[in-house]
């Protein structure tokens, strides 16, 4: 069986060239950091919007405006059904923290 | 929020059985009310009023003229609207002979309102059914959420 000789030298240039790309089209840390936090901000204020609605939404029951009974309830299952999510990606995230935490180098 | 597609349609039902609920209420309340409205100078009896459910499909509203227009699909919730409150005006009013009544016409017959009882306690357990059957949507729709979130866990 003929074993075809290993081309050092092309392979090489390859692999620059591989990295050369890779440098081309990824963020740096700090972008990659940014767009998370902003990702995970925006996910955060849409969360608190729903709690700021119920809450809103069960001060007007209080004060006898016209709202009824069940739309209370449900803003109420909304906001802590979004909660629950949110609580849930946080989670997530935590536990990949600590596995990268946990990585012995 | 499209999570939330199902509980929007049912909380529009919630809303159009708690009117139809107060119109019901409203027809028994009325069930002797021999002066409701004047009407030429006359006082007439109560008419018995019902709501007209319309399917809310979203035409016109802003969002879904959006969503068609940038080839969207367009969400299947479809909830449910009242459209109108409208008067028994077919139901002739009955005729209850007291001449005592200051109501009473000249031959001593007092016109009461077309409210049938019986009716009315069936449309008022009907919207009651209607509103649990709607609850029920909304727990079983919430539980799926809640499934879901136990996805890999």
């Amino acid at each position: 069986m003929a074993i075809n000789p290993v081309s050092l030298s092309l392979a090489n240039t390859q692999m620059i060239d591989e990295t050369n790309k890779l440098n081309a089209t990824t963020t740096t840390p700090y972008e990659a950091q940014q767009s998370f936090a902003h990702t995970l901000k925006d996910a955060i204020a849409s969360v608190n919007t729903q709690q700021v609605q119920s809450d809103a939404i069960t001060e007007k029951l209080i004060n006898g405006e016209d709202v009824d009974l069940h739309e209370v309830m449900i803003t109420a299952q909304k906001a802590s059904i979004t909660l629950n999510a949110t609580i849930e990606v946080r989670n997530k995230a935590i536990e990949a923290y600590q596995e990268i935490m946990r990585m012995t180098i | 929020m499209s999570i939330f597609t199902s509980m929007n349609t049912t909380a529009s039902a919630l809303t159009a059985q708690r009117l139809r609920m107060d119109v019901v209420s409203s027809n028994i309340a009325n069930v002797d009310t021999t002066r409701a409205k004047q009407v030429n100078g006359e006082w007439e009896p109560y008419r018995r009023k019902s709501v007209t459910l319309t399917e809310d499909n979203g035409n016109g509203h802003f969002s879904s003229l959006l969503n068609k227009a940038i080839g969207k699909k367009v969400n299947a919730g479809n909830g449910v609207k009242v459209t109108k409150i409208n008067e028994d005006t077919k139901t002739p009013f009955k005729l209850v002979y007291n001449p005592t009544d200051p109501d009473a016409n000249e031959d001593g017959y007092v016109e009461m309102p077309n409210v049938d009882l019986l009716t009315e306690m069936v449309d008022l357990v009907s919207s009651t059914r209607s509103y649990e059957a709607n609850v029920t949507v909304f727990n079983a729709s919430k539980s799926m959420l809640t499934k879901a979130l136990e996805i890999g866990k």
